[in-house]
């Protein structure tokens, strides 16, 4: 009888584990057939929870007549879940909301649907230049911006004597007089070996990190250049982690950073009385303004929601493109948004920062968004830690970077 | 009678073995089948057998900085290990001292860091001990009038500065198992040894020694293979993304997520993950053999 009992027991477990590996094929066609699933979008993103609630709690306002539902879902990690759900009807996504980076990737894998599938190109005619351009790959347009971001000049008005110099000669003279290593205090604080940080100079010297042909600049001349100017920088401008910059910062050991707008919010809360000034207003010894890195926040369609729910996604992206939401977003959270239209509101024309990332947004660069990118930022960050921390000469670790950068691109296919 | 006794022991164990295979064996079939295809993200769904031509890219690669990473694993296995048996030993010796006081609340506290998640010890240690501005060690160094020092940023302080935070980690697991096999050995032999005329070298040589061994051998296979696998200290002290401190150290994981991991190429990711798994194969039959010579 023990026996036995053992014995049904074990065939159980094992149909239990058998079980766990089966598709529920029930609530799929019940999902399908369901007019309600047809209504809800689900869009799934990896930021900030109270933008996302605004965003959605906006959106489900603005289209309860319509009687479609929107849902953010927040996913950490999200361009790995989208690699394995990108297909999964059930219980994928039928948008995602990320920065645009990661596009190339995402379409190359056959992801996404162009919004040409699904809207006409005039929902989004109003939007910044560079926020389309960041989300256009292969000449076809697949994201609808949302908001944008890119760094800034952040300063200390306590701290800082006298007006914030116009050229880098300037701001690097200033720097010498003002930082004692040994003390621990500092005039600049940046993070001088993180690709994104440096790129404004890199990018203002007319080199770059990658091309929109895939090919790697690490060893073009202008960015050896660019790299040998911001090393005299990044000696006086303390250890480079994200952490240490901003603590010294925040405790008033900085007296300004460069930093994006995800900074404020620990500033505000250090009370620090800030000022704000946009990298597009300092000029290179070569004439040219810093150009940074801008990322843009923006909102595709899985191929799957294009055709299964066309019009309550075309409904969404509608909304989306409403100033309205730009508006709100710069209001409650401080976004630059992509609309050009939101920034005839006073309050978004006046907030500081808004002001300052929307006049760098004219010479700022969306960040590449072809897939190659995703293998860059490791032999670049690699190249600015050899010259900035390691002390190695910059042109021999160029060119040994450059041929890292190549390998991995090749590694791709 | 005699059939159904062959059947029944594969109908107790069906399950299990089957849970084993779902878990542990399946992945290895599956990632052995990526290899051998051109998955990546330019094939994410319609890859293609393209025989041992990623195995050919892979041992390539293996050329290239493999070596000097497996030499390096090698070295940090090594050092880690004799370190640790070390150091634990005489530790855990120390813990079994007749008459010491408050025993149990010391070996409690040592426990601490082996206990701690992993993440956070390797972030604490590296912004409270070794960053350069706020760090411990920096502070001290500072006090005496010395200059700030870069602990991450140059291979061979870097290598130590892990290895520090590795002993750290991973001590308090072999304490443990020492002070426990320092408990299973008869006070008897002791109490002889020392009528006998034994000294403390003597007992430790001739008697606590060969009798921990075997009960220690398990731990320390098993901690060595966690040493030499490591991963976490050495990436998110030294190469964590946006936090790069400039060392170059590649262990043989670290290399190979770098190499392979990053690209989005399943199918070479799958053959080095591979070739990986054949090195860590071989390197466990060595142990085991040398373990058995020794039993001999």
């Amino acid at each position: 009888m023990k026996k036995k009992m053992a014995l049904i027991l074990c065939i159980a477990m094992a149909a239990m584990c058998l079980s766990g590996c089966s598709k529920n094929t029930e609530s799929f066609a019940t999902k399908q057939e369901s007019k309600e699933s047809l209504t809800t979008i689900r869009i799934w993103h990896d930021g900030d929870k109270a933008i996302m609630q605004m965003m959605e709690h906006r959106l489900n306002e603005a289209l309860s007549d319509n009687g479609i539902t929107v849902k953010f879902e927040q996913k950490s990690g999200l361009t790995d879940q989208i690699k394995l759900y990108e297909s999964d009807e059930v219980n994928g996504p039928d948008m995602y909301m990320y920065a645009h980076d990661s596009l190339g990737m995402f379409v190359e894998m056959g992801a996404l649907a162009p919004l040409a599938d699904v809207i006409d190109k005039k929902v989004y005619a109003d939007m910044l230049p560079m926020t389309l351009k960041a989300g256009n790959y292969k000449d076809s347009q697949y994201l609808m911006p949302v908001y944008f971001e890119t760094l800034l000049f952040i300063y200390n008005k306590d701290l800082w004597e006298g007006e914030v110099p116009s050229t880098t000669d300037e701001l690097y003279s200033y720097m010498k007089n003002h930082t004692d290593i040994t003390k621990g205090t500092y005039a600049l604080v940046n993070q001088h070996s993180t690709a994104y940080n440096v790129a404004p100079f890199i990018n203002g010297f007319g080199g770059f990190i990658m091309n929109e042909q895939a090919k790697p600049g690490l060893s073009d001349e202008k960015t050896k250049e660019a790299v040998e100017y911001h090393k005299k920088f990044a000696d006086l401008e303390a250890d480079g982690d994200y952490n240490t910059v901003n603590a010294l910062f925040n405790e008033g050991k900085a007296a300004a950073i460069i930093g994006g707008p995800w900074l404020i919010a620990g500033v505000k809360e250090a009370k620090i009385n800030y000022g704000i000034k946009s990298l597009s207003d300092f000029t290179l010894p070569n004439g040219n303004a810093l150009a940074p890195y801008s990322g843009v926040q923006g909102i595709g369609v899985m191929k799957h929601a294009a055709e299964a729910k066309k019009d309550a996604v075309a409904k969404v992206l509608e909304e989306i493109a409403n100033p309205e939401i730009g508006i709100d977003l710069a209001e409650n959270s401080g976004c630059a948004p992509a609309n050009q239209k939101s920034y005839e509101s006073k309050t978004v024309a006046n907030d500081e920062m808004i002001a300052a990332m929307r006049r760098t947004a004219d010479t700022a660069q969306p960040m590449p968004n072809i897939p190659q990118m995703s293998v860059m930022w490791g032999p670049t960050e690699s190249l600015l830690a050899a010259v900035n921390k390691s002390g190695k000469d910059f042109s021999t670790a160029a060119d040994e970077y450059q041929k890292v950068a190549e390998n991995a691109i090749a590694d791709m296919k | 009678m005699k059939k159904k006794n062959k059947f029944l022991p594969w109908g107790y164990s069906f399950s299990s073995i089957l849970l084993i295979g779902l878990i542990v064996v399946f992945p290895i079939i599956y990632t052995i089948y990526i290899s051998f295809t051109n998955m990546n993200l330019y094939h994410w769904t319609d890859y293609e057998f393209i025989a041992f031509s990623n195995y050919r890219r892979a041992l390539t690669k293996l050329d290239s900085g493999f070596m000097s990473a497996l030499f390096t694993t090698i070295i940090w296995t090594v050092l880690n290990m004799v370190i640790q048996i070390f150091v634990a030993y005489l530790v855990a010796l120390g813990l079994n001292v007749k008459g010491l006081k408050l025993a149990r609340l010391y070996k409690t506290l040592l426990m601490f860091p082996w206990a701690m998640p992993a993440y956070v010890s390797i972030l604490l240690w590296r912004v409270g001990m070794y960053n350069p501005q706020y760090g411990l060690l920096n502070k001290i160094l500072s006090a005496l009038g010395f200059s700030k020092v870069d602990f991450l940023s140059e291979n061979i302080p870097a290598f130590l500065s892990c290895m520090v935070l590795n002993l750290w980690m991973a001590l308090p697991f072999l304490i443990m198992m020492m002070d426990g096999a320092f408990q299973s050995v008869d006070n008897s032999y002791y109490e002889s040894a020392k009528l006998d005329g034994a000294g403390w070298w003597a007992q430790n040589l001739y008697i606590t020694i060969p009798s921990i061994k075997p009960i220690l051998a398990p731990s320390i296979i098993m901690t060595t293979f966690t040493t030499f696998k490591q991963f976490d200290i050495i990436y998110l002290l030294t190469m964590q993304k946006g936090s790069l401190t400039g060392a170059t150290l590649q262990t043989v994981i670290t290399y190979a997520h770098q190499n392979a991991f990053v690209s989005n190429n399943y199918g070479l990711s799958s053959a080095v993950s591979i070739v990986i798994f054949g090195f860590i194969i071989l390197f466990s039959l060595f142990i085991n053999r040398g373990i058995r010579e020794e039993k001999a």
